[in-house]
Order: structure tokens, then sequence, then C-alpha cells
């Protein structure tokens, strides 16, 4: 009875009691040494202390102390231990040596005490007195916590955060704050810290949550900064930030966009779908108004021409607004379809340039054309180089009624980059400088365009600087109202 | 000597306009208005070119055009796209298919004879200078 008595205070006592034999080897291990150190007593028992709990830097420390216990039998001293997961541990330990009666070395049997916590927390009242204020005026929620995982000092922010009373939170284990999916990795990580403590700045870390004392989660974003202390050992300050409401915003931000990309898409799609749907019929009333003036089925009045002809001029106008809105729609919906090659630009200006020149004729106006002796070559898609020049070319021609058109081919050089550069100098009625900004907007024909015999769709300038756009380059525009316009294609040379 | 060519199209006015720019310049039509309708035609009067509307009923251009590709005795019959898909890429995309030429529309009526017979032997050619 009185045995199992004795085996049980072993077995129970609250402080670690270690046996080790003469040779080192551990022969004893009781409970509360299982739970400091974290090896049960079937992984201690016949290991030496030295592989089991003593760090490097105090082996020697160890075995002088060892000595000094053998020399007088007993001695008392602070150590530092480490435990199976990584963790330092500071104990108070009295080891004491005992012979048998031949005088030899029998057992030495060791008390170790865990005084860490008490250690962080002396720390932490230090710090705490001296930086309570600070601590109190933070926004963020802020904990030091001991490399053994326990809240040493916390902030009424924290508490309020998670729910506890601030005297709650002080000892509380850090993993306690976390929901149960994270605690192992966490305690591994905290481990990981304190053996290479390093600033980690908020967000940089993955996904994180929080674990109200009600069992709810709410998103966080910490920031981790080291505290070295005099006594305990390390200190590690975190700033806990609620981001639940960030989170939403981000969200809710990415549905709408998501959103809205589905809704161009579909527009997208309903444009090219209506362009299509558009340009059946109008097959017909251009076929056969076509076949009309070619006289096919007979003779026409000058009447009957004359008006056929603006039939037939009308349709082509409605035609091309339904090419320039589905090209629109192409851009937008990001599915234009832009070949890139090498492109000579005075032969395409020229081309552009003979097929307008009838226009200005007939208006009365000069076409001229001005290139280099040089050849300048750029790699873009033909098609849209050729629609952005001929739109600038056919303005000018429309919005000018005395003088002349010069298109003019350069080589230039903006922010470093070269370029080529198509300009488009008329000397027509000008755009007044309010006016400009308008300039590219869709349908917003200017006040000074009205009445201009000019067929625009009111497309082709905002069509054009998104081509523009497009082949990498843009439209830039110089204009004096009554002395005329230029408008520059500018194209990087890449 | 005119030509034998089959217009697959099931819209009545652009039939109307194709049958009349090609009738007046001498040659023989035949229509389908669906897509079984031209791969039985095809098969049954043996033309000299289809014109295929890409977008017919029951069988699509597309679905013409790998039927009577599948038929040994119509090889080296030419199958011609009229189109309302006309926008960039279109072209090279139908050419891709297996189609010997695209023609868009809307069509340009001065040329459009000029632009079919380009597809027939120069015999079958109206020759209008």
């Amino acid at each position: 009875m009185t045995a199992d008595l004795g085996r049980l205070l072993f077995e129970e006592w609250p402080e670690a009691i270690i046996a080790t034999a003469a040779d080192g080897r551990t022969l004893f291990w009781n409970r509360a040494a299982e739970s400091i150190f974290g090896y049960t007593s079937a992984e201690a028992v016949n290991r030496l202390l030295r592989d089991l709990i003593v760090p490097e830097d105090r082996i020697h420390e160890e075995a002088r102390i060892l000595a000094e216990t053998l020399a007088s039998g007993q001695s008392t001293h602070e150590s530092i231990r480490r435990a199976k997961n990584g963790s330092l541990i500071h104990v108070d330990a009295t080891k004491k040596a005992i012979r048998g009666p031949d005088g030899a070395l029998s057992v030495v049997i060791s008390t170790e005490k865990d005084v860490t916590h008490l250690k962080v927390l002396r720390d932490a009242r230090l710090l705490g007195a001296r930086f309570g204020d600070l601590l109190e005026s933070m926004p963020d929620g802020i904990v030091m916590v001991g490399s053994n995982g326990r809240i040493a000092l916390a902030n009424s922010r924290a508490a309020q955060l998670f729910g506890y009373d601030r005297e709650e939170l002080r000892t509380l284990q850090i993993e306690k704050l976390l929901p149960q999916r994270y605690r192992e990795t966490h305690a591994g990580h905290r481990t990981g810290f304190f053996a290479q403590p390093h600033v980690r700045e908020m967000g940089a870390g993955l996904e994180l949550y929080g674990l109200r004392k009600d069992g709810s989660e709410f998103a966080v974003s910490i920031s981790l900064s080291p505290l070295p202390a005099a006594e305990g050992g390390a200190l590690v300050l975190a700033a806990i930030r609620d981001i639940t409401e960030r989170k939403q915003f981000e969200r809710a931000l990415e549905e709408k966009r998501a959103e809205l990309k589905r809704a161009n898409q579909a527009k997208g799609r309903f444009l090219a779908a209506m362009s299509h749907q558009l340009r059946t019929p109008l097959n017909a009333v251009l076929g056969f108004t076509g076949t009309l003036l070619m006289k096919l089925p007979g003779p026409l009045t000058r009447d009957q021409e004359k008006q056929l002809k603006m039939v037939q001029s009308g349709a082509r106008h409605l035609l091309s607004l339904i090419d320039d809105l589905l090209d629109l729609a192409k851009i937008e919906a990001g599915t234009i379809e832009l070949r890139a090659e090498p492109t000579l630009c005075a032969e395409l200006v020229e081309d552009v340039a003979g097929s307008l020149r009838p226009l200005a004729k007939g208006r009365g106006l000069t076409l001229e054309v001005l290139t280099p002796d040089e050849e300048l070559s750029v790699r873009v898609d033909q098609r849209a180089l050729r629609q952005i020049v001929l739109n600038l070319v056919n303005n000018a021609v429309n919005f000018t009624d005395h003088g002349g058109i010069r298109i003019h081919l350069t080589r230039g050089l903006r922010a470093g980059t070269p370029t080529v550069e198509i300009s488009v100098a008329d000397t027509g009625i000008g755009i007044a400088a309010e006016d400009l900004g308008k300039l590219f907007t869709a349908f917003s024909r200017l006040d000074a365009a009205r009445g201009r015999p000019s067929e625009g769709t009111g497309l082709g300038l905002h069509l054009s600087q998104k081509l523009a756009e497009a082949l990498g380059g843009r439209i830039l525009v110089l204009s004096e109202p009554g002395k005329g316009s230029t408008f520059t294609l500018v194209l990087p040379q890449a | 000597m005119a030509a034998r060519i089959l217009i697959v199209e099931d819209n009545k006015a652009n039939l109307a306009l194709v049958e009349y720019l090609l009738t007046t310049a001498g040659h023989q039509t035949l229509v389908a208005t669906d897509g079984v309708e031209a791969v039985r035609l095809a098969r049954q009067t043996q033309p000299d070119l289809v014109l295929c509307d890409l977008q017919v009923p029951v069988l699509d251009g597309y679905e013409v055009l790998e039927q009577l590709r599948g038929d040994p005795e119509l090889s080296g019959l030419p199958v011609v796209a009229v189109t309302a898909f006309s926008m960039r890429g279109d072209r090279a995309y139908v050419l891709e298919a297996g189609f010997e030429g695209y023609i868009p529309k809307p069509i340009e009526p001065e040329k459009f004879v000029e632009q079919v017979e380009a597809y027939l032997r120069p015999e079958l050619r109206s020759r209008r200078e």
C-alpha cells in the first residue's frame, strides 16, 4: 500500500521527475515530464537525457551541473530544455545523487519545474508597463506570445476581436484562437518562427481565420514581429486585423467584375448576331438597286436613276454603320482578330489617297501625299490600318470646303520609342478646343459638323481610335477653328 | 456555253437576286432551300458549280460541303460559300473549311457574275466583255 502510494506520488507529482542511471540513461520519467517535454515514458526510458532534452549549446552546462551534483550530492539550478516539438522550456531543476552502500553512484534523480510561462509573464509585465498605453491605442488586436505558445499580453482590441475578457486571454494557448483545422500546422510554424525570428508583414501570408470564443470564425490578416526579451527568451508580437469587411468588398467586387464581363460578352455576341441578321436583307436591297442601275431589266428615266442612286447611297451608309458596329463590338468583347504583317506604309497611304482623290476632286480640293525617301514599314494588321487612314482622309475631305488635304508619312520618336506617323492635315473648318474631348466619342457629331455633306456614321473616329489602340498606337489631334485640323496616327515601330 | 449552277439559299429575296444575275448572264440555275435538298439535287443533277449560303436549314453550309466531299461521284464539283459572315477573319475560316471560294454578302451585282465564273471551267463562262 505504501509502495503504491509512493509510486502514485512520483507519477502524479506536478513537476517533472526524472531518474537516470550512472551511465546517463533514463530509468524513470513521470507524467509531468511527459507533458512538459512531450516524450512518453516509453520513448524516454533507456535514452540518454542529453539526447532527449538538452539543447546543443547547453551540453557543457549540463555536464558541469552533473559534476557538481556528484561532488556535493545535490544541486539546484536554472536551465533550458528542448521539448520534443522543438520549443524551448525554462526549468528550475533540483538534482540529487543517490549512492549505493558501496558508495558507487546508483541513480541521479532530478525534479524539473517548467517556469517558462512565469518568465514570459514577467517579461510581458515589464513590456506591458512600458508599452501598455501604446498597445491600447493601436487599431489592431495585439497579442504577445511566448515560445510555448501561451499569450503573455493582449490589448483590449484583441480581446474584443476574439470575444474574450482581456484576463481570459492572458495565458491562453494562442492556438485556441485558431479554427481547429489550422491548430496543428500553426504550432509547427510557431516553433519554426522562434527558431528563426523575423518580421512578417501583414497580408504576406495565406488566407487566415480567427476563432472567436463563441466558435464563430472571421477572416484576419496578421503581422508578426519578434521581441527579444530579457528572461523568458523571445516573445512574438502579433498584430491582428479583422478583414471580414474587406473580404466582403473584394468578393462583391469580383462578382461584379465577372458579371460585367459576362454582360459585355453577351452584348458582343448579340451585336455580332444582329449585324449578321441586318446584312442579310441589305443584300437584296443593294443587289436589286445595283441590277436596276446596271439597267439589266431595261432603261431608266433620269429621275429613276437619281432616286435609285439615293437608295443605293442610303443602303451603303447603313452597311458601313453595321460593319463599324460589329468591329466595335469585337474590339470591346476582345475577340477582334488582328493579323500583324509587314506593311509598307507609303504604298498603303498612296492607295488610300488614290481611292479618295475622285471625291476630293469633286469637292474642288487638292489631295497631296508626302512620303520620305526611305522605306517605312510596320508590322500591323493591314485591314485595320487601311480602315483608320481611310477614315481620317475621308473626314478631312468632308470637313474641308477650300484648299486641300496633305497626308504626311514620317518617322518619329516618342518617349524613346521609334514610331511611324501618318498625319492628315486639312484646311477645313477646324474643331473648337472645348470639342476636342468629345471627338473620339461614339455618335458625338459636333455642332460644327451639322449640315455637312458628310455621310459619316458617327462611329468613324471612335472606331479608328479603338483600332489604333488595338494596334498599339493612338490618334492625336491638333486643330484651330477656321484654319484646319491635323490628325496624326502614331504607330510604334516594333 | 451555259453552266448549270445549284444555288443553296433560304432567303427568297437573296435567292431571286442571285438567280436573276446568273440567268441574265445566260446560266441555268437550280435551287435548294435547305441543306438536305441541296445534297439530293447535287447528286441527282451533277451541276457545274454550287453556290451555298452557310446558314441554311436542316444541314448548314459546312455540313452540305462535308456530304458533297464525301461523295466520289461529285469529286471535282466546286462549292463556293456566299455568306453574310463577311468580317475580318471569316474568309480564311471558310476557305480553311474546304470551300473553293468565298463571296461575301452583300454581293456586288456589278462584279458578282465575274466572281462566280472564276470558279467555272473557262468554256462555261459567259465571256461578257
